[in-house]
């Protein structure tokens, strides 16, 4: 396929976060990759706190006094976000290809994606609240 | 020995389908085309197969070769026409009397009719108007217009001919007797010029080829004639549905995919590349519309657009003049060799233009072949692209 | 005239050769009613002769005339300038992303022909009457189709798979219309194009946007029509499984026939 595009994969890929002139399925497309490198980065996070406490009571400690502050329970929230979009949608995106839904998959998703703000903010609610 | 070498101007149906002709003839053939395929008129035909009904009063010649040349197409080319037949309808005591005229032309053009009563008529296309009077039957046809081209250039590239697109014809080339030896053009995709040499030129044009032919002092008598077309986005007919009565505005209704056009109007105009919409003329295509199918009128205009006929004209003006086709070798009309120019006619005879163009070519060049084309099948229009990659 | 003229500034992208390509812009006065491909044919007709675009038909039946219009995929023979600018507003035309640009605004459709060749995508269909109605289709009832021969809803203009985001992404993916085209022609019992659609490039390389069913000018509704493909193929799989036959017996099967 002669020049089809010149540019690098990735910056070929880097045009799926652009919403501009596309439908709000575009949005929920993008809602997707972006949770999904945000589930992953975490995930990646997450094993390394846990290496981390292998390395004695002190430093299981100073680890709690960290995701203590503000900044990591607001990472939390927004875990718990991710965690919530990213799967609702997915249950949208495997419900329509079953074949099920496909022509209500606008209306689908803005259900889920409330279901799922509400649901976050509730978690946030509790987070900060306890 | 090199193969007689052709040129020709213009990638509307003339032209394409004259490039299949002469390749499969033997010619080496570039075609020199400054937009893409049926980027002019031939693209913006209202895509109708014409039985011939609608000449066979009035233009008897072109009804007998719509009539068989329609019959050709549906065989050599059927991926591309929804061959569901049309009706004649008569709507007022006028049409009426036109039945009388319209049978015994038909019947002498070897035209095909059936008569139905209304009710008949009603049962198979229901949202005709329900004051239909008299229907006939005709074996119409709707073709695609811009995969019709593609498939006889297609067809011409795989037998070896060039298809120069978007690359404008300048200047022709003329030698020190005035005779036209080759064309000077200009590739717009590359913005760079060049010559290129021929034995012969072919200028098939369509409402162009007076502007063309002037080029090297020769002289055709074209008069294009632009009309109007309004596409509707439902489909509400099955078949081609045309007023019982002399060619006139907006008086055929053809379906096509999940629309309908209406068409057509007739009038004159100097400047070619740019025909506007008239917005009166989308008016009269509703409201005649509406006369063969009132639900039109609950229907959207989903396109609008004008195409300039190319039409013989001697004295005569707009319907009047005979639909049929010409071609003139100049060196019998203006002394000057190498040039030919083929116009008129009608989508539908596109493939016999080509015939005839292509036996001038050879009897001027001396070249002994018979035209095949009635007998062999086109190509799949997307050949034309797949030979691209 | 009936309605006043606006002005509006088409910014038309451009390229010739290996030169880079750049925008010119063209003020031009229209008729808000116009189509967008007026204005376009306009600025070839009295401003610049060397703007090369894809037209034919003007009236959606031939897919030629497929470009962006301030970054939409657009059929621009049917889009009317009211409904993409204003009166003073700008166009900013631009050609069809995910193919090879040819010149300007004319791009190479050689991939989607090749490709809706290869699943044997029907120009005509004698069977029109459709198993389904698409939510999204205004274009009403299609009449009693028993016997008629009808071209096909899809006019191969491309706009789908410019607004895909992983064709763009991956150029080996098939492509909306081209799986639409696979759907249309049925994969029941053609193992060939079951496995095309089964395979890495087919169903499966789709990440749901949805925007080949928004830009669809001919409602052709390409999402929905992967979707629907998926759940054959599930069901295809499914049914191997129980009847324990590996692809190899349908094979010899379909060679027998």
């Amino acid at each position: 396929m002669t020049g089809v595009s010149k540019t690098s994969p990735l910056s070929r890929a880097a045009k799926w976060f652009d919403p501009r002139a596309r439908t709000i399925s575009t949005i929920g497309f993008i809602l997707n990759r972006i949770t999904a490198l945000g589930l992953s980065f975490y995930l990646f996070l997450h094993l390394i706190m846990l290496g981390q406490l292998a390395q004695g009571p002190q430093a299981y400690d100073g680890f709690l006094a960290t995701v203590h502050s503000p900044i990591f329970v607001f990472g939390e929230v927004l875990v718990i976000a991710a965690g919530f979009i990213h799967g609702l949608n997915g249950i949208r995106i495997a419900l329509n290809s079953f074949g099920v839904g496909a022509r209500y998959q606008k209306a689908t998703f803005l259900v889920l994606l409330s279901i799922a703000v509400i649901c976050s903010l509730i978690f946030a609610v509790r987070i900060f609240t306890v | 020995m090199s193969k007689p070498k052709v040129i020709i101007i213009g990638a509307g149906f003339t032209g394409v389908a004259t490039a299949h002709d002469l390749a499969l003839r033997g010619f080496d053939v570039v075609v020199v085309e400054r937009g893409e395929i049926a980027s002019g008129t031939s693209g913006r035909t209202h895509g109708v197969l014409h039985s011939g009904g609608r000449y066979a009063v009035s233009d008897q010649e072109s009804a007998v070769e719509c009539i068989d040349e329609n019959m050709i197409l549906r065989k050599i080319v059927p991926q591309v026409i929804e061959p569901n037949g049309g009706l004649f309808i008569a709507i007022d005591e006028s049409d009426l009397a036109y039945a009388e005229e319209f049978i015994e032309g038909c019947n002498a053009c070897h035209i095909p009719i059936q008569e139905l009563t209304a009710r008949q008529a009603l049962e198979m296309e229901p949202n005709l108007n329900p004051k239909v009077l008299a229907a006939f039957t005709v074996p119409d046809g709707t073709f695609d217009p811009l995969r019709l081209a593609l498939s006889f250039a297609a067809s011409a590239r795989k037998n070896g001919a060039r298809f120069r697109t978007y690359t404008e014809m300048e200047q022709l080339i003329i030698d020190g007797q005035g005779n036209v030896t080759g064309v000077k053009v200009w590739d717009r995709t590359t913005d760079t010029h060049e010559e290129i040499y021929a034995d012969l030129v072919v200028n098939a044009t369509g409402a162009w080829v007076g502007e063309i032919a002037s080029h090297a002092g020769a002289h055709v008598p074209i008069k294009p004639t632009p009309g109007v077309m309004v596409a509707f986005d439902q489909r509400l007919v099955q078949r081609v549905i045309n007023r019982l009565n002399k060619p006139g505005d907006g008086d055929i209704v053809l379906p096509q995919r999940r629309m309908m056009v209406v068409g057509t109007t007739s009038f004159e105009v100097t400047d070619l590349d740019y025909v506007p919409v008239v917005e009166d003329q989308v008016k009269i295509m509703l409201e005649r519309g509406e006369e063969l199918v009132p639900g039109i009128r609950k229907t959207n205009v989903r396109g609008a657009y004008m195409a300039t006929r190319p039409l013989i004209g001697g004295g005569s003006t707009g319907r009047s003049i005979a639909r049929t086709f010409k071609c003139f070798d100049h060196k019998e009309t203006d002394n000057i060799d190498g040039l030919v120019t083929i116009t008129g006619g009608k989508a539908t005879t596109l493939r016999a233009m080509a015939e005839k163009t292509a036996d001038v070519v050879c009897q001027k060049m001396g070249v002994q072949a018979v035209c095949t084309t009635k007998e062999v099948p086109l190509l799949s229009y997307r050949d034309y692209y797949l030979q691209n990659n | 005239m009936s309605t006043p003229k606006w002005v509006v500034t088409f910014q038309i992208y451009r390229k010739k050769g290996n030169a880079d390509p750049h925008f010119d812009e063209f003020k031009l006065e229209v008729s808000p009613d116009e189509y967008v491909l007026d204005g376009i044919e306009r600025v070839w007709a009295f401003h610049d002769r060397s703007l090369a675009f894809r037209h034919a038909c003007h009236h959606s039946t031939c897919g030629a005339c497929g470009m962006r219009v301030n970054g939409a995929e657009k059929l621009t023979c049917i889009t009317l300038i009211r409904d993409v600018t204003q009166d003073g507003g700008v166009l900013r035309i631009e050609p069809m992303r995910n193919f090879p640009v040819v010149s300007d605004l004319a791009v190479d459709m050689g991939i989607l022909y090749t490709r809706m060749e290869m699943v044997e995508h029907q120009p005509v269909n004698s069977d029109a009457k459709e198993a389904i109605q698409p939510e999204a289709r205004p274009a009403g009832p299609v009449g009693e189709e028993e016997d008629y021969i009808r071209l096909s809803d899809c006019i191969e203009c491309g706009l789908c798979i410019s607004a895909c985001p992983i064709s763009g992404s991956s150029p080996e993916y098939l492509g909306p219309a081209v799986l639409a085209g696979a759907h249309q022609h049925g994969i029941k019992g053609n193992e060939q194009l079951l496995k095309l659609v089964d395979s890495e490039d087919g169903v499966w390389r789709c990440h749901s946007a949805f925007e080949c069913t928004a830009v669809c000018p001919s409602f052709v509704e390409p999402g929905w029509r992967i979707m629907d493909l998926r759940k054959q193929v599930i069901g295809e799989r499914f049914k191997r499984l129980f009847r324990g036959s590996s692809p190899k017996i349908i094979d010899t099967m379909e060679a027998s026939k």
